[in-house]
């Protein structure tokens, strides 16, 4: 039996030579084990689904719904007028719409308004 | 992997499904029954921009800047009791998803006039307005890049009438 010192001082020569001359035991079985280690990573290998096979699939999907997403707006609706006389007659019309709904709001805060000042003037008659 | 590309497809369409905004609220309610429609797209803005003197009423009202700067008008008129409700909805949903700021609100006899703006201190990008009553439900949208000044001063000197 070799010391520790004894083996450092061997030349990687000498340790090669050592290693040639003892054949190093091999494990029961470990010929079978391989075998069935090896067949098993085959068939987990051969189980799971290649990506290759959907990706394109995946990809025109999420393309198509991409597209849909930016096209379909697109296709706006038809102009209501082709002349733009009658066209701006109610855009004008609209604004008027809007401006008279606007009025019912601005009527309603000015009715507010007198009511407010109502005990306010009431108060300044009293005090005269 | 094929699981989280299905599921961000199926959000894609999910969402699209859902958006609302003037246009896509026009489409679905346009073609109703009892429901009157008026689309003005930016190319009849632009010729309308064209037309010289443009007035409101008797008094003399430059119309120009705020036409020029539109480039969508949405109205939708429906006396339509089966669909009022849901046009109502989902206009309120595009008021809601959006950055509109609620400009004014008056309740009146049974009626219901809601007007929406979004925008900044010198735009306004976006105007609705939204008047329903038990009967009638009103839609009016306004897209575009409105000076909010002439804008302002359009609807004052159209109220002080």
């Amino acid at each position: 039996m070799k010391t520790l010192e004894e083996i450092e001082n061997l030349s990687l020569e000498e340790l090669e030579m050592k290693a040639a001359e003892t054949a190093a035991p091999v494990p029961d079985g470990l010929e079978r084990r391989l075998r069935q280690a090896l067949a098993a990573r085959e068939l987990a290998q051969a189980a799971r689904p290649r990506p290759a096979r959907w990706i394109p699939y995946a990809s025109l999907a999420v393309a198509a719904a991409a597209a849909a997403l930016v096209v379909l707006p697109q296709r706006g609706p038809k102009d209501t007028f082709d002349d733009p006389l009658l066209a701006y007659a109610e855009v004008e019309k609209a604004f008027q719409t809007i401006s008279e709904k606007m009025s019912v709001g601005l009527d309603i805060v000015r009715d507010a308004e007198q009511t407010a000042d109502m005990p306010y003037n009431t108060l300044n008659k009293i005090q005269k | 992997m094929k699981r989280i590309i299905i599921l961000f497809a199926a959000l894609l369409l999910s969402f699209s499904a859902f958006a609302q905004n003037g246009k896509s609220i026009y489409q679905k309610y346009s073609d109703a029954e009892n429901v009157s429609a008026v689309y003005v797209s930016p190319a009849m803005f632009r010729m309308i921009g064209q037309i010289p003197d443009l007035e409101v009423g008797q008094e003399n009202v430059n119309l120009t800047p705020v036409i020029r700067s539109l480039t969508g008008l949405y109205i939708l008129n429906s006396e339509n009791a089966a669909i009022n409700g849901s046009l109502r909805a989902d206009a309120e949903r595009f008021i809601n998803s959006g950055r509109y700021e609620l400009l004014m609100e008056a309740k009146d006899s049974g009626e219901t006039v809601r007007i929406y703006t979004v925008g900044n201190d010198r735009v306004i990008e976006g105007f609705v307005m939204l008047a329903a009553e038990a009967s009638e439900v009103t839609f009016i949208c306004l897209d575009g890049q409105m000076p909010r000044k002439d804008f302002e001063e359009l609807f004052s000197k159209a109220m002080r009438k």
